[in-house]
This record gives C-alpha cells, structure tokens and sequence, in this order.
C-alpha cells in the first residue's frame, strides 16, 4: 500500500499513464531505443529498475569514499561504428572517447612483454622480439581481418539478423565474404594456431579473442576472432566515466520528450486481448499502459516472470527454457594506490597500456585456466587483466595524485568452496601476482581494495543471471538469427506489440549498440513513423554488396 | 572539437540548487548552460552502491523540501517525481516511546507534543504549517534599503498573525533553547532538537536563530514526514534535472571550470580546466554567469583578485564553517543492531523487513552533555575527547522501508541506518586537516563503542564493514561541501537571511555584475535540498531584468521588491 502524505504539498507522478512505448530496463539498449523513437515523435517512457540508468553503462564508488570505477563496462569496442555516435550530438553532453595507442598488454613473469596497440606497425614491432614471422603474420592477416570487421561484421552488427543458408549465399559474393565463412567453420584455437607459432603471441591473441566468452574450442562462431581482435586494438574509453554515455543517452530522451523513471521495477507485462497493454510497477502500484512494450532483460526473466509461461506460444516456451546462461562470470578486485602500477618489464608502452595480461605465461596455461572456470573452480595459475582506470581518467580519483584501478579475471557463477572464502583468498593471491608483475603494487602503497563475485553482479544487475554479462551464452545456436530464437531475434516477438532488444537479441552484448538500434527501427516500422535516421555508409555499402 | 560557445546564462555547478535554478531559467525561455566537475551531477543528493545491493546516501538522505514552491512551478511530477512515504507514524512514536537517555528510556510528556504542534502552526483552528514554513525558508531577504523589524519578518508575520501566543518581541533573539523552554517540557526533547538543529547548521545554543533552527527539523518531520523520494534525493535531483534538461539546458558533467571570466567589471562567461571533457574550453554568457559553487570556491579560486577589494576577500575568508562538519558511519554486520534492553521500547520506531534501529539521538540527557559535546568540537577544535560513553551521535531515519531500497533484503548481512558524530571542520583542526583521516580506524573503533552504549551488535566480530566518510573526505568528493559541512557554513544569525553570507551578498548579487551565486554556503536559507535558493534567487533575477517568466510564476507573498528595479510581482 502506498502511505498517503500527512500534508499533501505537491503532485507526484501519477498512478496511470499512457505512451506510445515503454521500455523495461535502462542499460544502453534500452537507452538507444529510447533516444530513436522519442526523437521520432513518440511519446517514451522508460522504467530501471535501479536508482539510476545505464546498466553496464555505471560508474561507481565501488572504493567508498573517493574512488570510482567503471564495474563494468569500460572497454567500449564499438565507437568507430555505433550508428548512436553519429545520429545524436553528443558533444552537446561533452561526450569524450579516448582511444590510446597502447591497448592491450601483456607482460610475463621474465620480464618480457607484447603489446598490441591501435596502429598495426607497432604491433608487428612487438611481436617481432618474439617471432619475425608471426610479426609478418600478425600484418598479413590483419589487413583481411580489418576488411572483414569493416566491411561485414561490424555493418551487419546493426541490420537485422539472416538465416545462416542466405548468410552463407550472401558472403559467396565477396572475396572476403567467402574468407569470412571459411573462419566462422573454425575454432578461435584453430585460427590462432594455423596464423602464429610463437606460444606467447598465440597466448595473447587467444586471450583477446576468447576473453567475453568464446569457448576457444568451439567451432562455428570463428569470425568472432577477427572482431574482436580489430575491436580489442580499438578500445575506446569514455572519458569522465562509462555512464556519462548513458547519461548523454537520457538526456536524449528527456529532451526530446520521453520519461524516465528510475527505482521503477518492471514486475508484469500487461496484456488485454493477446496484445500487450502496458507495464506495472509492482512496488508502487502504478500503470503505465502502452501500444508497444519493449524490454531489454534477458529471455527467462521478460517471457517466464513478466510475462507468464502461460501467454507463451508453445515453440517459444521452449526456446526460452532452453536458454543457456553465460559460461563464466568475472571476478574483479578494485585497487585504489598511492601510485599507478608500474610493469617491470621491457617495454615503457605497457605501463601506457589501456589493458594489462598478467598471470597467463602459454597457451597451455590459458586453457587450463578456463577449462577449470568451466567446472566451478580457479586454480593457482590464474590469469587476467588489468586497467589503470585514473590513468586515462582524472575524474575517477577524487583524492588528487592517487590513483584506481581493477583486475578481472575470468571466474564460475558458482566456485567450489564458495565465494565468501575464496574471495578472500583470491584477493591475497591477485595482490601477489600484481606485485610480482608491478612492484610497486606493494602493500604501503595499497590504499584500499574492494572485489566484485561473479554473485555480486547478479545482485548489482538481476538479469545478468549467474553473472552473465551477457544475458546468455555466445554459442552457435544463440549467435544470429538464433538470438534469444529465431521468433525474436528480428526484436518482434509472437506477442503482439512485444519486443526484446537487450543483449540476449541479436547481435548480443558488450555495448555493440546493436539490440537497441534494431529495435528502434523495427518499432519504428511496424508503427509506420518516419525514422529521421540514415544508416551509416558502412552499412549502405554492406546492404548494396550483399543484400541487394 | 567544438569552438567556444555562448549561452544566455552559464551555471558553475550541478547540484540540486544550479540544476534548479537552470529548470527555472530553461522554462524562462533562456539558453542555459550546467557545467559540473564531478562524473554524475546531483550533488550531494546522490547514492553511491559501494557493496553490491548495498546503497548508501553519503548526504542528502531525505524529504526536506515539500513546501517548495518548485514542485509545482517546475511540474516535477510531469519528470517522475514519486515520493516513497514511510509507514512510521511519527507523531505516535513522539508521543509513545520518548528519548533514549543513558539512565533509560525518558517517557514523552503531553506537553512536548502541544508544544510542537503549536509552533509548527498545527494548534490553531486552520493550520499554517506550509505557510510559516515558505515564509521562513522561500522568500529573499528584504532588500538593503528596508529596515528588518519585528513586523517585517516573514515568519514574525505568519506568528503574529496566526498565533499570536508564540509571537514575542524578543523570538528574533531567542536561542531554539529559549523557544523549547517556552514551549516544551521534557529535557531529553529539547536535547535531542538542540543536537539535531546543531547536525543542521543552525545549532541549539546560538542567539536569534531559534525558529528557523526549530522549523528545520519541522520540515524534515511534518510535511517531508522523514520519507524520500523514490531512489533517494537522487530521485529527487532526477525530476529537477530533467525538468531542466526538457526545457533545453544544456547539462556537461567532467566540466570542471576554473575562471569565471570578466570584462570592465561584468561576467561574460567560463573558462573550464584544461582536463575538462568538452572541447569547449570557453563557455560565454551573454546574460548571467551563477557560481551554484562554495563561496570559497567563487570567490577565492574562480574570480581574479583584481575584481575583488581586501576588505571583501577578508570576510570571505572569515565566513564560519562550525557546526555540521559530519563524521559518518554505516555499518554492515553479522546479526542485526539492536536496542540494549533499557531500550527495548525503541524497537517500535524500527524500519523495513529487519526493523532497523533508526531516528535517535543518543544520549539526550541534557543540554549539559550538548554543551560537554559543542565545546570537544567547536571550542577545542582538536579529536574528539569526551568519553565514549558521553559521545553524542545522531543514528539518521532508514530507508529501509522503501521496497526499491535493496538494504532490506542483502542476501548477505544487514546494513545500519547511517550514525551521524560532530567533529571540527578539518580547517580548524588544531593539528591541521587531515587530523582525523589520519586516524580513521581508530576513530571508526572509537564510535562504535560510542555507538554500543546503547546498541548490541558492535562487537567486532559482528562487524562485516564500517564505511566511513570523514568531513575531510566529502570536501574532497564534494568540492562544495567547505568544512565538510552538510550545511553549508553556519546558519548564524550573522549568516542567515539578510546577513548570509555576507550582507552585501544577501540577495545573490555579488560584487561582480552578471555574476550571482546560487549555493548552500552563500545564499539563505542554506542548506536542505529545498529548492529555496533557486526560487529566492528567481525574484532577483527578475528584478535585473535576467529572466521574465510565465504565468506559472508567483512570488513570495513576503518578498519587498528592491527599489528601482523590476519588481518580480506579476503585473494584475
């Protein structure tokens, strides 16, 4: 019941309202979504479960007080192709994206390290103290590899998803198109072996490829391995903290109209006659009532808890109860320091570096360490990564000249032994590792610490279910058109005026701004309002060479 | 990389009072610009998730503000303005349970309730609460030229008018203790609002502060009814934000500014620090600049000496931080807290699922032990010194009773309401300001076994995690929280109304023209989160011709025009 005020002073939002759409769930999609067809005309209204939107879009004081983090999100991939980058102004929000050269590092117990950076030559430079051929290879295979990403993988990301028959037609017509398909039949392992013979390179290039969640075994999802390592050589970072994206994204919608609504837990879908009605916010007891309803969470929790397995076509019941969750989670321990981590190693561009390998020593290793993830365990030789977030980021820091950063590693839903002790212990182990690989990582200089379970963000973020940060596994048979299942990953589901554009639908996670976008146009269309948006030239291009 | 650019009004801060003050402008047709230093604007009404599924309020924690004019002229609903109200019957608990002593549990007396309700305006036929409450808070002090008297005070007026038994001559001198002498009678009640108007800027024991100090409290306990607005006073900032923002302001986080900009005496526009996030570096205003910054800040850093006579920036340096510089804990622990058996009564005031101990002031013996803890803080300026057992500590109302708020059901532990401790404003602390950060681990064992006296579940192993922010650490989250203070400097009569901060600087003018200022520390009525600064504010900037608002405009119906300006009545 809600408790009526002793003296009523003022207005508060009112218990029904009416939209054209309502979204559930402000992380980016949801956002994206929001800014397109609030722009369009319609009249938005967006409800978040938490105080406050962005979803894996958060900056936060996990180091309280004075240190704040990016949790989550802070590699952001996509920026060189996300068509929101371009659509809205953002620089009317002071939106900032630093990409540095240096991006991906890693640095072994030798003291010798590679570096992977934004500009190929100095890649090769560094693979080359390892092997001159794979530097050559290294070269070679980018030049393709870079084709691929600009011309397929990074285009299609943001049109709708094709069965894989008029996939594999479609690609036949291209020279790299034919490359692609022959990769997406090959394992992340394979293609990283055939490619490099020095273990230390195959190291980092499996690590970069694999690390959001490829099984690097896996066939059939290869020309993931080009992407991400084009993506991982272009990392962007939001200057200022991840959720000033999403705030931008907000301001969008606000100023052209929409509403949103934070604390406002989404806990039933409404429906009247086999459409959908409207959104109820549970705690509060009040409607929002709506033409099309578009949520963002993952399959189980809009179809089965929203919803009602009951309202569920039979085929699309059982897709949604055959949804498999991510394989591994990630384990974060957040550090603030007197002094950023400085590598002793053989190269000054590490301690640059956006992005810092420690702990994997061979591709051996690597594997060992997640074939354990996989069965609920980390064992002694752990590996990760590392960001000095302050680094790139004053705002971070509040306390002027000391600095914050974050490990992750790859880490089970559910560890043997339980997360309450083995935190504990893998806190001491991480810091130890640290040390060993940056010096002055030493205690005095530790001002204080904060980790992050794999249950932690399930308790931050409720539909990252078991920790996945991506809503659902990356598998051949939820990657496409397979993403959440083929009745929905066009966004339209069979629930008449009920659409998902969150990472479980295609193309999937990691800030790709793909789910929103796509629903936004689908919305857009099925409501027949004139979209103000053209696609980039990128996807023009795309759709002339292989869709037309 | 985008050119310099030009706005009608440049605000310097995005807190709750630049923000508001920006939804007022923006909806005044204006061309408004927000820039704000740190990664999320808000201010101090903000929530931090440090744990997962464990939120704290490093300030702001609750509805003050309801009597605001802005919630109507600003339509805060329209943006998703809720409130989330509290179950708690407060009148119930203030006349049932009583103040928790060191001797026990000090039964209410009829007379305290009587007494309260009389000077809150609730005793007369037709209560007055919200108007004595807008006279006191929303209305600019009277112009220079007006000589205040007992008849032109607002809140004088509203007593005298309404209820004239509380009205005397000398209220203007009183203390808030003359005033609960008057009308009160339990020692432990008076105590207890001596400590919490001293936690809110305007302490107890200060002269001729007595009723704005005492509606202080009444604000938060009557018509805010110790509830928040859904997601915390970030919820609040929320609706102000996008009021703003859906009126076309411009809002720039990572923005900080460095040089408010002048020409032949006139401020024209902003130059942001080198590190700052837009391309912009110089941001021009053609008709305001408003620092919603610290007066410090405005008038120490971001304005050039050469604007500026010695005598002015003297004062300024002299303007009082004491009372409010807060040393604030939330604990995380094993078993809940609970009320040691002498209070056994106070579990009836708990909140949410696991009935948190909540909303006490302990010990509330007497205005001795007040006095024993004002001079520890405020007269020795050194750490803290009184015994454990006579420490006075302000545990804050939980939110635990809104279902959004995830406290109420951590899988892991339990979660305290905040536990509030007065100590020196880092600046005054005799061994320098990072005196007590220095000792922070020791002071956090120090509080609790302050907080134990009265509370179970202290004891170390019970204790999962203690944060702490001391009022050193908010200056630095915060650079507008001076002194660490919650307040924003002493709400002294020598700081409030026509003499806050400064006389000169009474009606938000400055020195400089063009340059306004619009911030806790410097304008009346201080600090609260009540949206009173930007609506006091409004009448002066219509009376410089700045803005021109619609037909949703009105005045304070207490407000004196100044002469020879435009005045912010509507023309009939």
């Amino acid at each position: 019941m809600r408790e009526q005020p002793m003296f009523k002073m003022f207005e508060e939002f009112p218990d029904e309202t009416t939209w054209d759409v309502v979204i559930i769930g402000g992380g980016p999609n949801g956002l994206m979504a929001g800014a397109y067809l609030a722009k369009a005309g319609l009249k938005v209204a967006l409800v978040e479960r938490r105080f406050e939107v962005g979803g894996g879009l958060a900056t936060e004081e996990i180091i309280y007080p004075l240190y704040s983090s990016n949790p989550h999100v802070i590699y952001h991939m996509m920026v060189d192709y996300m068509p929101v980058i371009k659509d809205f102004n953002l620089d009317d929000h002071a939106l900032v994206w630093v990409k540095p050269n240096s991006q991906t590092a890693m640095v072994f117990e030798d003291g010798k390290s590679l570096v992977l950076t934004r500009m190929i030559e100095d890649t090769k430079d560094s693979i080359s103290k390892f092997s001159f051929k794979d530097a050559i290879a290294f070269g070679k295979v980018m030049r393709s590899w870079r084709r691929i990403v600009s011309e397929i993988v990074a285009p299609a990301t943001y049109i709708p998803p094709m069965s894989p028959i008029d996939l594999s037609v479609a690609m036949q017509r291209t020279a790299i198109g034919r490359e692609m398909l022959e990769m997406v039949e090959r394992s992340p392992l394979e293609i990283i072996n055939d490619v490099f013979e020095n273990d230390r390179v195959r190291t980092l290039m499996l690590y970069s490829s694999c690390m959001w969640g490829l099984d690097p075994r896996e066939t059939g999802i290869g020309f993931f391995v080009p992407l991400l390592l084009d993506r991982g050589m272009n990392k962007c970072l939001c200057y200022g903290g991840s959720h000033k994206f999403a705030a931008a994204m907000a301001r969008e919608i606000v100023r052209n109209g929409g509403l949103i609504l934070e604390a406002a837990e989404a806990t039933r879908i409404l429906m009247s006659n086999g459409h959908v009605e409207g959104v109820l916010i549970g705690h509060e007891e009040r409607t929002l009532k709506a033409k099309v309803v578009m949520s963002t969470l993952d399959p189980q929790t809009t179809f089965f808890d929203l919803l009602g397995r009951d309202k569920l076509p039979a085929s699309l019941k059982e897709a949604v109860e055959g949804w498999q969750y991510d394989k591994w989670s990630f384990y974060t321990l957040h550090v603030a320091s007197e002094e950023a981590p400085h590598y002793a190693c053989d190269d000054p561009w590490v301690n640059e570096a956006f992005m810092t390998i420690f702990g994997l020593e061979s591709v051996e290793q690597l594997l060992s360490h997640w074939d354990h993830v996989v069965k609920g365990k980390i064992e002694k030789h752990f590996g990760g990564h590392a960001t000095c977030e302050s680094l790139f980021d004053p705002h971070l820091s509040r306390k002027p000249g000391k600095h914050v950063s974050f490990f992750q590693m790859h880490a089970p839903y559910e560890i043997e032994g339980g997360w309450d002790k083995r935190a504990r212990e893998l806190d001491e182990a991480i810091l130890a590792k640290w040390h060993k690989a940056a010096p002055n990582m030493k205690k005095a200089n530790i001002i204080a610490t904060k980790s992050e379970t794999p249950e932690d963000i399930a308790i931050r973020f409720p539909n990252m279910r078991r920790g996945g940060i991506k809503h659902g596994d990356y598998r051949p048979l939820q990657m496409g058109c397979f993403r959440p299942n083929q009745e929905c990953s066009s966004t339209r589901t069979p629930i008449e005026g009920l659409y998902v554009c969150g990472v479980s639908t295609y193309p999937g996670g990691l800030v790709l701004g793909g789910p929103g976008y796509l629903g936004a146009n689908k919305v857009a269309e099925d409501l027949g309002v004139k979209k103000w948006w053209q696609p980039t030239a990128e996807m023009e291009k795309y759709v002339k060479t292989y869709l037309t | 990389m985008s050119k310099d650019e030009r706005y009608d009004v440049v605000i310097v801060g995005g807190g709750h009072n630049g923000m508001t003050t920006a939804a007022y402008l923006s909806k005044c047709g204006l061309r408004v610009c927000v820039l704000e230093e740190r990664t999320e604007s808000g201010g101090p009404c903000e929530t931090v998730e440090p744990l997962a599924g464990v939120r704290i309020y490093p300030h702001a924690m609750l509805m003050y503000g309801a009597p605001a004019p802005g919630f109507e002229q600003l339509e805060l609903w329209k943006y998703g303005f809720r409130m989330s109200w509290t179950p708690f019957d407060l009148i119930k608990s203030m006349g049932g349970v009583g103040q928790p002593t060191s001797a026990g549990i000090e039964a209410p007396h009829p007379k305290d309730m009587e007494g309260f309700a009389k000077l809150s305006g609730l005793a007369s036929a037709t209560p007055f609460l919200q108007e004595l409450l807008r006279a006191t808070f929303w209305c600019p002090p009277h112009p220079p030229e007006v000589e205040v008297t007992d008849d032109n005070v607002p809140y004088m007026q509203v007593y005298k008018e309404r209820q004239p038994d509380v009205w005397t001559p000398e209220l203007r001198e009183w203390t808030m203790f003359d005033l609960v002498d008057e009308h009160l009678h339990s020692e432990s009640v008076k105590t207890m609002l001596a400590f919490a108007a001293w936690a809110s800027g305007a302490a107890g024991h200060w002269e001729g502060v007595a009723v704005p100090s005492y509606l202080s409290v009444v604000l938060l306990l009557l018509p805010g009814k110790m509830s928040i607005p859904r997601g915390g006073l970030h919820g609040y900032f929320h609706a102000i934000h996008r009021a703003a923002v859906a009126h076309g302001t411009v809002v720039r986080t990572c923005c900080p500014v460095d040089e408010i900009l002048i020409q032949d005496g006139r401020a024209v526009g902003v130059r942001l620090r080198e590190t700052a996030a837009s391309g912009a570096k110089k941001i021009w205003a053609n008709k305001a600049v408003i620092a919603a910054v610290d007066y410090k800040q405005t008038f120490l850093k971001l304005i050039s000496k050469e604007h500026l006579d010695s005598g002015f920036i003297q004062r300024i340096k002299d303007i009082s931080l004491k009372g409010g510089s807060l040393y604030v804990s939330t604990l995380h622990t094993r078993k809940p807290l609970r009320w040691r058996d002498k209070f056994r009564a106070m579990d009836e005031t708990g909140i949410g699922p696991n009935k948190t101990p909540c909303g006490a002031v302990y010990p509330s013996d007497s205005r001795q032990i007040y006095y024993e803890n004002v001079m520890d803080v405020d007269g020795r300026k050194g750490n803290p010194s009184i015994p454990p057992e006579r420490l006075m500590w302000f545990l804050t109302p939980s939110q635990a009773f809104d279902p959004t708020d995830c406290q109420g059901h951590h899988p892991k532990g339990y979660i305290s309401a905040a536990f509030e401790v007065n100590v020196p404003p880092p600046e005054y602390h005799v061994d320098g300001p990072e005196a007590i950060d220095k000792i922070k681990d020791k002071l956090n064992a120090y509080m609790r076994q302050a907080f134990s006296q009265a509370m179970e579940g202290m004891e170390d192993d019970n204790i999962i995690h203690h944060w702490a922010a001391t009022p050193y650490e908010a200056e630095f989250r915060h650079s507008g929280l001076v002194g660490g203070t919650w307040c924003g400097t002493r709400h002294c009569r020598d700081q409030l109304w026509t003499q806050r901060p400064l006389p000169e600087l009474a009606r938000y003018r400055t020195p400089i023209d063009g340059l306004y200022h619009c911030h806790q520390t410097s304008g009346h009525p201080g600090a609260l989160c009540l949206m009173a600064i930007p609506y006091n504010l409004m009448h002066i900037l219509i009376e410089d011709g700045v803005a021109q608002p619609g037909k949703w405009w009105y005045p304070s119906p207490w407000y004196i025009p100044q002469q020879g300006k435009i005045s912010a009545i509507p023309p009939k």
